[in-house]
């Protein structure tokens, strides 16, 4: 249970485009091939390393459909990072993340690290959405960017401790005020000093919910 | 007119009369009126002015319609009437009484407020006008706020100027709001006024249909989700009098309205993050936002996310902490009562407290010290109460499917312990004696649903050991303890929950306890402090045997209750009890009884002391003599469950039998009874593997059908179905304790108070054991034995009638051999036979019986049983075979009285033959005479030569003689003819068995004879 810091992560896009898996993969290493339409929000949790730092991570699944925006709205406030996934073979969910954007900005704080996920890489053969767009999009709006696959695990686990290294980072760099817990970050109470503790629980990460 | 009713008393009544009369006049317009439905407020000018009064006054009218003016007249003219302070006990009553016939009147009311132009209005409405007035439209800062502070005070107190504030109030208060944030003392005066506004005054107590003003003006209030907004933005405001006021009027607002809140909450942007973030706030702040959290979360799965999402588990835990913990105040139970919203039925957030804080900060909220015995204050018990009530909530898991709720209830269970949760819950139920009632009842229960399903809890509560050296005892034993002696109902079922929950799906935990199932020796019974030392099964045996048979059975009953459980889907356990034989406290006579017929043998006594006490017996369904036989019959149910050695032994004893059918078949017995005593029967059926003549399931079904009728013997299941389905849908579901301390504690005297246990009318021990699990395993078992009914009579019973192949004469039989095999087959198809018709016509008459005609009138003439029927229907046909054999005599009778009637008919030709034959012998006789003497006539009157006399004489003679001998002859031939016909006949008669002597007799002589021989001569 003790952590360095505890980060509140909150993933978002349009429906379908495979947020819930990739959560599922990350916390169980499953993948989840029948499409549960999320309701509200579903919340997931598991412990990384970084830094030799054990970091709890606490993810919030959210609604992609359009009826859940106003409950899913109350979470961006309070999240360090979150997850904007798009799915490649669906061009329309690549061109609605401007007004994802627009939402995260106008409720998140403003140092929210986005994490842009090019979802479903391995369905390359019906690809619409090229990486290089991804790119430049991500290029554009000061996210980092990743394509991954839920079902394949491919990117999975990078995407989530690649924003959470970038969060780290921004702590680092005294970008917050740690101590102000609305931005979705927490100090833990103990494993702060010992890089020892840390591998000790990053050893018990994974599939510890369900 | 109203005006006038305001004034003294006499002028009131009359102008109640005023009120009345132009009521009747006006009902049938009113009626009119109201047909036009909501525009009806626009027919007369009073009710126009009104109108325009203000915007927000036709929302409300427009929404209520004319039913609430009708409602607010009422209440306008019962508060007029009731709320002046009145010492007088008769004026009181005078106008309570005047305000009754009023309130079927209250149409009129409406009519004559309608009517009344101007006066209608009450002098608060004006009142309250006039301060609205001065408020919105004074110059003078002072003057308004001034206004504002009174119009608080009206408000307040009157309900009346409530609703006056109601219709006219709020575009006012709102708009000041909205605009005059600066001036700070305004907007508190505002909000204070709003929360007085929305606040019930409990002055009449409440009539059903009366209208509350508070409730009306919060509907108005939160109808607009602006108002709301309005309301969360003043939660920033620097002023704590203003963010006090809004959290409390939001609380009331939430109290009345609290999904049209939630909902608009929920759409409002950060809406509740900003209410989160008053938990931050000063102490007073806090705990008025714990209140309104509270309210806001109840039922509302996406705001508990959301809550939790913004850090709720740590901020309560933190303040929890901070307040002492159980120690702790009300507070204390608010943020625990606040937590219970968070994880009920949420898997999301329960799975977020497991896997980021952990179940220890609630955990150590439990934690009692030894030394702190006598601190049990109201408040204390109330916070475990509440804490406990988390535990279970988290125990029973998340809402979701089965498999999704399963996993989470399992690892919450391991999650809990591991933190060693179990050594609380046991300090709690099992050991503190000095703890409440409510509290050792609460945790027993959660050490159940620790437990339950949970194999790895089960073990550790197994080799739990409670108490202090040197008085340790298994923590199981414990609970039996409990189970067997409280007198406090509660508590008996909760520790009968433990034992369930540890039970369940637990076979070694079964068969454990049941392996302990021996009688103690009578020197250590003879000694019953000495529990410690004995095991969990010989305690309970002895509870199961300890009762005298005429004595209370209150502890055997609980003990059953126990054992069925342990039995409960467990082979092993069900043929280890089997075996338990008791010692007799006599030794030495006959062979010791086992557990079994004991039981039965209680089961017997209990029936057999109800049966004088009719009055009870009839409710006696669950009633509270009756339940020792349920609760028995549904022991006997659960053992004999797949447990053919359990029906056997039972069936041992043909008086068990017995026992059951006439459970059955007794109208008297409660519909439990008789439908447990049913199923048992059933399972002496479904699970009866014996051979045994007497004691198979053929011997069974036909005792049934003989003694119950099998249609009547199937309808107790549809009646048990259905008295369980009525059980299960009058069941209450269980309530947190509520927050007004005095109610918690009328509670927990409640549970303190029941203590006798004789007089519920359900008694809890049926509750704990007819339950779900058990109506799913009557529905399954009823479903076997149906068809295994329909298979029993589809069956023979020798099985001779299926060996068809058998028939065929076995290589090198013998003729003698083969022929006694096939005369065994016949008489074995023959027994079947008959076996076969009377169980068919046993079901001709069910079918009979149950189809279309009175049951009574056909049972009440019908041959008692189909066997008897049978048996009837036999001796009719040997009837009617002697009758046919009879008939044959008869017509062989005739016969031979007709032969007879021949044969003497012939015999008295003959006889009439023989005498003119012997007739004609005299006749000759004489003729010779004649002769004769005419010869001696000639020989001396003649004198003729007599040499020629002589010869002529001879010549003659011998010519007679002649003449005579060969009729002579003639006559004994025929003599002799007749003579061997005679014998002929007469061995013939012998022959038929005819009395020939008589008939002989009657030959002989002419008298004597008997009728026969009348018609005879009569014939001739
Ligand atoms: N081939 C492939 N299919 C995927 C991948 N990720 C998700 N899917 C499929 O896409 C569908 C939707 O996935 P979800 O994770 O339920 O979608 P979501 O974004 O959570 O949708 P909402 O809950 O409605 O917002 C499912 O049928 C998944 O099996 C992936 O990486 N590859
Ligand atoms: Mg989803």
């Amino acid at each position: 249970m003790s952590y360095a810091y505890l980060f509140k992560y909150i993933i978002i896009g349009d429906t379908g485009v495979g947020k819930s898996c990739l959560l599922l993969q990350f916390t169980d290493k499953r993948f989840q091939p029948v499409h549960d339409l999320t309701i509200g929000v579903e919340f997931g949790a598991r412990m990384i390393t970084i830094d030799n730092k054990p970091i709890k991570l606490q993810i919030w699944d959210t609604a992609g459909q359009e009826s859940f925006r106003s409950i899913t709205r109350s979470y961006y406030r309070g999240a360090a990072g979150a997850l904007l996934v798009y799915d490649i073979t669906r061009r329309e969910t690549f061109n609605h993340l401007a007004s994802w954007l627009e939402d995260a900005r106008q409720h998140a704080n403003a140092n929210m690290t986005i994490m842009l996920i090019g979802n479903k890489s391995d369905l390359s053969h019906r690809r619409a959405v090229s990486t290089e767009e991804g790119q430049q999009f991500a290029k554009e709006h000061g996210l980092i960017f990743m394509e991954a696959s839920a079902k394949t695990a491919q990117n999975v686990e990078e995407a989530f401790i690649n924003t959470a290294a970038t969060i780290y980072k921004k702590i680092q760099d005294g970008v917050f005020d740690v101590s102000n817990e609305s931005y979705g970050i927490k100090i833990g109470y103990g494993g702060i000093q010992g890089p020892a503790g840390g591998r000790e629980s990053s050893s018990q990460a994974g599939g510890c919910c369900s | 007119m109203w005006g006038g009713a305001r004034g003294n008393d006499n002028e009131k009544s009359k102008g109640w009369n005023v009120v009345a009369d132009v009521g009747s006049h006006g009902l049938v317009r009113l009626k009119e009126v109201a047909e036009k439905g909501s525009t009806a407020y626009r027919w007369e000018g009073g009710a126009e002015r009104w109108r325009r009064k203000t915007e927000m006054a036709e929302a409300c009218q427009v929404c209520c319609g004319l039913v609430t003016m009708a409602e607010v007249a009422t209440m306008l003219g019962r508060r007029n009437l009731l709320s002046r302070e009145d010492n007088d006990e008769a004026r009181k009553q005078q106008r309570q009484s005047c305000a009754r016939l009023l309130e079927p009147a209250c149409w009129m009311m409406v009519l004559a407020r309608v009517v009344e132009e101007g006066k209608n209005i009450t002098q608060g409405y004006s009142h309250v006008e006039q301060l609205l007035d001065r408020i919105s439209n004074g110059v003078l800062a002072e003057d308004r706020r001034s206004a504002i502070t009174e119009l608080q005070q009206v408000v307040a107190e009157s309900s009346s100027a409530q609703l006056a504030f109601g219709a006219m109030g709020f575009p006012v208060l709102l708009s000041v709001l909205k605009e005059e944030r600066d001036d700070t003392e305004i907007i508190r005066g505002s909000l204070e006024t709003l929360v007085s506004a929305l606040t019930p005054i409990d002055a009449v107590q409440g009539q059903k249909n009366e209208i509350r003003p508070a409730s009306m003006n919060s509907d108005i209030l939160s109808r607009e989700s602006e108002n709301i907004s309005l309301l969360l933005s003043l939660l920033s405001e620097d002023d704590f009098y203003v963010r006090y006021y809004t959290l409390q009027l939001l609380t009331a607002l939430l109290t009345h309205f609290s999904n049209r809140l939630q909902e608009s909450i929920l759409l409002i942007p950060h809406g509740i993050i900003r209410l989160m973030d008053m938990l931050m706030d000063r102490e007073v702040i806090r705990n008025e936002a714990l209140l309104l959290l509270t309210h806001l979360t109840r039922e509302a799965e996406e705001i508990q996310k959301i809550l939790v999402f913004e850090g709720a588990f740590e901020k309560i835990f933190s303040i929890i902490k901070e307040e002492g913990g159980s120690d702790g105040g009300v507070v204390v139970q608010d943020c625990i009562e606040l937590l219970n919203n968070l994880v009920r039925n949420n898997a999301s957030n329960q799975i977020l407290l497991k896997e980021t804080i952990g179940f220890e900060p609630l955990i150590s909220i439990l934690k009692l010290h030894r030394g702190s015995a006598y601190n049990f204050t109201q408040q204390k018990t109330i916070n475990l109460l509440h804490a406990l009530e988390t535990v279970d909530l988290l125990l029973m898991g998340g809402p979701e499917g089965e498999t999704i709720k399963n996993a989470n209830r399992l690892s919450n269970q391991t999650a809990f312990a591991q933190k060693k949760i179990i050594d609380h819950l046991l300090m709690l139920g099992a050991e503190s004696q000095w703890a409440p009632v409510t509290v050792r009842c609460r945790a027993l229960r959660c050490i159940g649903n620790l437990v339950i399903r949970n194999p790895q809890n089960c073990d550790a509560l197994a080799n739990k050991l409670v108490g202090e050296e040197p008085h340790i005892e298994p923590a199981l034993n414990a609970i039996l303890r409990i189970l067997l002696r409280t007198t406090v109902i509660p508590e008996f079922v909760a520790a009968e929950y433990v034992v369930k929950c540890f039970c369940e799906k637990n076979a070694d935990g079964q068969a454990t306890l049941a392996s302990t199932m021996i009688q103690p020796s009578s020197g250590s019974r003879s000694n019953p402090r000495d529990d410690g030392a004995i095991s969990f099964g010989s305690m309970l045996l002895q509870a199961l045997v300890t009762s005298e048979p005429n004595g209370d059975l209150e502890m055997c009953s609980r003990a059953c209750g126990v054992l069925s459980h342990i039995l409960r889907d467990n082979a092993y356990s069900k043929d280890r009890v089997l075996q338990v034989k008791l010692e007799e406290s006599v030794p030495s006579l006959g062979p010791p009884e086992s557990l079994l017929f004991r039981l039965v043998k209680y089961l017997a006594f209990a029936a057999s002391t109800k049966t004088g006490d009719k009055s009870q017996t009839i409710t006696a369904g669950s009633g509270d003599g009756s339940y020792i036989q349920t609760i028995i019959l549904q022991l006997l149910a659960i053992w004999l469950a797949d447990c053919p050695n359990a029906v056997c032994c039972f069936l041992d004893s043909p008086s068990h039998l017995t026992c059951l059918l006439e459970r059955v078949s007794n109208p008297h017995a409660g519909v439990f009874v008789r439908g447990l005593a049913a199923l048992v029967l059933g399972e002496c059926v479904l699970h009866n593997n014996s051979t045994e003549n007497g004691r198979d399931a053929f011997a069974v079904v036909d005792a049934i059908s003989q003694k119950v009728g099998l249609t009547s013997y199937l309808a107790q299941f549809d009646e048990l179905l259905k008295a369980f389905d009525s059980r299960f849908s009058t069941a209450v579901s269980h309530k947190p304790p509520p927050r007004s301390s005095s109610a918690s504690m009328l509670d927990v005297h409640e549970v303190e108070n029941h203590n006798g246990l004789d007089h519920m009318e359900d008694h809890p021990n049926l509750t704990a054991i007819l339950d779900p699990l058990f109506v799913t395993f009557v529905r399954k078992l009823e479903a076997g034995i149906r068809e295994e009914f329909v298979d029993v009579y589809s069956r023979a019973k020798n099985k001779a009638s299926i060996l068809p192949s058998g028939l065929e004469r076995r290589d090198g039989e013998v003729d003698g051999d083969y022929i006694k095999r096939l005369k065994f087959f016949v008489e074995n198809q023959c027994r079947d036979m008959q076996d076969l018709l009377a169980r068919n016509s046993n079901l001709a008459e069910e079918l009979v019986r149950s189809g279309g005609h009175g049951a009574v009138e056909i049972s009440a003439a019908k041959p008692s049983s189909g066997r008897e029927r049978i048996q009837i229907d036999a001796l009719r046909n040997e009837l009617q075979e002697a009758r046919r054999q009879l008939e044959m005599l008869k017509s062989q009778k005739a016969k031979m009285e007709e032969e007879v009637l021949f044969y003497q008919s012939t015999s008295g030709k003959l006889e009439s033959d023989l005498k003119s034959l012997s007739d004609a012998y005299n006749s000759l006789e004489e003729a010779n005479h004649r002769v004769e003497s005419e010869l001696k006539g000639v020989k001396i009157g003649a004198n003729l030569s007599h040499s020629e006399v002589e010869r002529i004489r001879t010549e003659a003679r011998e010519e007679a003689q002649k003449e005579m001998e060969s009729e002579l002859n003639d006559l004994l031939v025929c003599l002799g003819q007749e003579q061997s016909k005679v014998e002929k006949l007469t061995t013939r008669l012998v022959e038929l068995g005819d009395d020939v002597e008589k008939l002989l007799e009657g030959i002989g002589d002419e008298a004597g004879l008997p009728d026969e021989d009348e018609d005879i001569e009569e014939d001739e």
